[in-house]
């Protein structure tokens, strides 16, 4: 990939469900791999083809795509995505109007080219302009460099989420 | 010790767990100024527990001190889990507090036993709660029951 053109960010389209799909099933399958305490459900997949195609529907949600450049006359490769939502929290606590940065992947041949960075600065800024008031993430526990990475992007731990086996009790 | 009654929430006890409710909002504001309450927080509260009293999926507990003063609450809810992740129905601690004077009796430890329990009798198997980052107390008792770290919700400012 050195000296080829960076991937172009874009928003997701139909056409992309299927590549999509399976980039997904390997961000869960790596979350799965690192944080040992989440298990991914047997059906992953069909609920993921199946949510898909509603999600790229949803007028709050947003699923961009990095695709790579391909030669002249063919079909570009889909090589990570980002996936965000403005949700309105009810009144509850002061900000109401939050931006979600559900999920972010890039897959493994395609790292350390900053297309990770491109694709939470492009939902960011989307995010941004659709007028949220905070920025949130959720990741799980474990989950390697992840606190830092969290950091460097300007986020800091807001709540913990904590877990009991009620068998154990 | 037979200690202080744990019971089921009823209609007239609203007002009081909007109190509780609103010191236990005011409490985590105080060790983390993100979590301010919104203006209309307590109207929108009243309306969340009167809702929730007649919710199956929802569990309400209270310690009530000499048959009328009620000094804590505990309330549970069974959630769909994400839908990829197991599991697919867990429950989740929403509210768990005991005013201020009364705490150290081992109340907040039964208030959340007796919400487990309803829970688990409901056929949930895991339970999550969310605790704020700097509310040590809080992160420390939850660990001390066997709570484990789960996911870590990060905020930025826009």
């Amino acid at each position: 990939m050195t000296g080829e053109r960076p991937p172009t960010i874009r928003a997701a389209r139909r056409g992309d469900v299927p590549a999509l799909v399976d980039l997904r099933i390997q961000h869960l399958g790596e979350i799965a791999k690192q944080a040992t305490h989440v298990r991914l459900l047997p059906d992953a997949r069909q609920r993921t083809e199946q949510s898909l195609p509603v999600w790229l529907g949803q007028e709050g949600r947003i699923v961009l795509v990095a695709e790579a450049p391909a030669p002249e006359g063919e079909e570009g490769v889909l090589v990570g995505y980002a996936m965000g939502l403005v949700s309105t929290w009810p009144p509850v606590f002061k900000n109401q109007k939050v931006g979600e940065i559900l999920e972010c992947y890039v897959g493994v041949k395609y790292r350390a080219q900053g297309t990770g960075r491109g694709l939470v600065a492009k939902l960011t800024e989307i995010l941004v302009g659709r007028g949220v008031e905070v920025l949130r993430s959720v990741v799980p526990e474990g989950l390697e460099g992840a606190s830092g990475r969290m950091a460097a992007a300007g986020y800091q731990p807001l709540y913990l989420v904590m877990q009991r086996e009620l068998d154990e009790f | 010790m037979e200690g202080v009654p744990i019971r089921a929430a009823r209609r007239g006890d609203i007002p009081s767990l909007l109190l509780l409710w609103e010191q236990m909002l005011k409490e985590n504001a105080a060790a983390d100024p993100r979590l301010e309450p919104h203006p209309r927080a307590r109207e929108h509260m009243a309306a969340q527990f009167q809702a929730w009293l007649s919710d199956a999926q929802r569990i309400i507990v209270v310690a009530e001190e000499g048959g009328r003063l009620v000094i804590g609450y505990a309330a549970g809810a069974i959630v769909p889990g994400n839908g990829w992740q197991a599991p697919t129905t867990l429950g989740e601690i929403t509210d768990c507090y005991v005013a201020r004077p009364r705490r150290r009796q081992g109340i907040a430890r039964r208030l959340v036993g007796r919400v487990i329990d309803q829970l688990f009798e409901k056929g949930v198997d895991t339970c999550r709660l969310q605790v704020g980052v700097h509310n040590e107390g809080s992160r420390a008792f939850w660990a001390s029951m066997g709570w484990k770290p789960h996911e870590v919700v990060y905020e930025r400012p826009v």
